[in-house]
């Protein structure tokens, strides 16, 4: 499903983001990115949404090149991979219905598709009842439920979420990371930047870890250290 | 259709959320778009009510219109004789009539009373010299000729209403050039203002897969409403400075000189449509140079 191969980003200043990485990840996994802050972890995210572009090497997302997509079908290939932030990211003015639904109404779908498919994505984040609150209405797990609601709605192959637990507590993080983990279950690959050791410990999946650019594990079922 | 609606709804709401800031814009895309407007006006009227002066003509011969083919004759043997005659050229009957028809065309009541045998032909002389006195001198000698009917002179009047013209023509064209800059600026900061106020929402379009012209055309759409209700306002300001100054300048019975001092249907059609072009255009820049400076960086 995602193929990086001899990656290498480097910023402004010569700063190595990303060195001479290469990962291969299958339809239907899920993989933790690890390591201290500056690793490169949500540079690598950045990369796999075709928010940046390598420097060297290719990011093969189902079989294709997505460095080389012509920027008019990047949307296209985002249309395919959700995308989870750690601050949630909802409009305060629509409400939790609004917000989710928006995630599909600026890809144009009619408001067919969106009757379907927001109540049943808000049925499966346990949020079917608050569908008319507006954020500041919601705890902040129920918040990144809705972020991942929106993430998920259209039915992405690929699901990216950089630090999700960042802004919770355990208990709210252990729901969150349910929820992944359904998703994930219905086929979606699920690729996670994370800082908490408890979850990756815990979920037991492949650990990816990165340390100053470079992968220097890369474990299946591993834990955050 | 639907994301036609959405382009819409989104416009309204960017529009109605910065309002006082898109009102501010609208008043100046109008105020200029008004002064390039009367810029425009004064200048047809003016180049209407002077035409018969273009080119060098200091005076005029106009004849009777029962005047007899000697009669006619005569002055033109007297203008190709006279020294101090440079050129000139004859306007006939039908030619002076569908001038006048021309100039008094918003005035159906003169037309319906005048005809073509009513109105008399004229001859535009411009002499070599253009020195008043020498000019004054020189159409005397026509003033007394069988079959004139008299005979006027360009003299100060409209030389100075011309040169008034101009010089006011250059301020409100320099101005309305100013202030058209100033409404692309501000057409541009409102969009800055409107896109940051929407970062986030902008930000999660692009992450979800809204194309570029998706996020683009709701702000797009808004610059241009600025624009078009800019030039609404200026059209209406225009076809009161029309209605309320210069159709009365025309009918102020002090300034028969001036008579035809006046824009027709047609020419106020025209620089309403170049009114409306312009702030098409004042928006498109104004929107794209947002777009590009603040949307797609």
């Amino acid at each position: 499903m995602i193929r990086l191969d001899r990656v290498t980003k480097v910023f402004k200043g010569d700063v190595v983001a990303l060195r001479d990485v290469s990962i291969d990840i299958g339809k239907g996994e899920f993989v933790f990115l690890v390591g201290p802050s500056g690793s490169g972890k949500s540079t690598l995210i950045r990369l796999l949404n075709r928010e940046d572009v390598p420097e060297h090497g290719n990011i093969f997302v189902a079989g294709r090149d997505i460095g080389s997509l012509y920027s008019w079908r990047v949307p296209y290939l985002r249309r395919n991979i959700g995308y989870v932030f750690q601050d949630f990211k909802l409009l305060t003015k629509k409400t939790v219905f609004e917000n989710v639904a928006f995630a599909l109404e600026v890809i144009g779908k009619g408001p067919h598709v969106i009757k379907r498919q927001v109540p049943a994505i808000l049925e499966l984040v346990g949020l079917s009842r608050k569908m008319d609150r507006f954020p500041a209405e919601l705890s902040g797990g129920e918040q990144q439920r809705v972020s991942i609601a929106r993430a998920f709605v259209n039915r992405p192959m690929i699901l990216l979420a950089d630090e999700p637990t960042g802004n919770l507590d355990p208990n709210t993080s252990v729901g969150i990371m349910r929820l992944l983990e359904r998703i994930n279950e219905t086929g979606t690959t699920v690729v996670m930047a994370t800082h908490d050791s408890s979850i990756v410990d815990s979920m037991r999946q492949r650990v990816v870890e990165l340390d100053r650019g470079m992968v220097v594990r890369d474990q299946a079922r591993g834990v955050y250290e | 259709m639907f994301i036609l609606g959405y382009a819409l709804r989104e416009t309204a709401q960017n529009l109605w959320r910065n309002f006082m800031l898109a009102l501010a814009t609208v008043i100046t895309v109008g105020v200029s778009l008004a002064m390039f407007g009367g810029f425009m006006l004064f200048q047809v009227a003016v180049d209407n009510a002077t035409a018969r002066w273009e080119d060098g003509v200091e005076f005029i011969v106009w004849m009777n219109a029962d005047r007899t083919e000697a009669q006619d004759a005569g002055v033109r043997e007297l203008l190709d004789e006279s020294p101090g005659v440079a050129d000139w050229d004859y306007v006939d009957q039908q030619t002076a009539y569908e001038e006048f028809r021309d100039i008094f065309a918003d005035t159906p009541e003169l037309l319906d009373i005048v005809t073509a045998d009513g109105v008399p032909p004229y001859y535009r002389v411009v002499p070599t010299n253009p020195d008043h006195d020498v000019v004054e001198e020189l159409g005397q000698h026509f003033g007394g000729r069988p079959g004139v009917y008299r005979v006027t002179f360009a003299g100060d009047v409209i030389r100075d209403v011309q040169s008034l013209a101009d010089r006011a023509g250059r301020v409100l064209f320099i101005g309305a050039i100013v202030l058209l800059g100033a409404s692309v600026m501000l057409i541009l900061n409102t969009l800055a203002v409107a896109i940051a106020h929407r970062r986030t929402e902008i930000e999660i379009m692009r992450l979800v897969g809204a194309t570029k012209w998706f996020v683009r055309v709701p702000f797009m759409l808004e610059g241009l409403v600025q624009g078009l209700a800019g030039a609404v306002v200026a059209i209406v300001c225009n076809m009161a400075l029309r209605t309320y100054v210069i159709d009365r300048f025309s009918d102020a019975d002090a300034l028969q000189l001036l008579a035809g001092f006046r824009v027709d249907d047609s020419a106020m059609f025209q620089i309403n449509l170049l009114v409306l072009a312009i702030s098409g255009v004042v928006a498109v820049i104004g929107s794209a140079s947002a777009v590009a400076v603040h949307l797609d960086k």
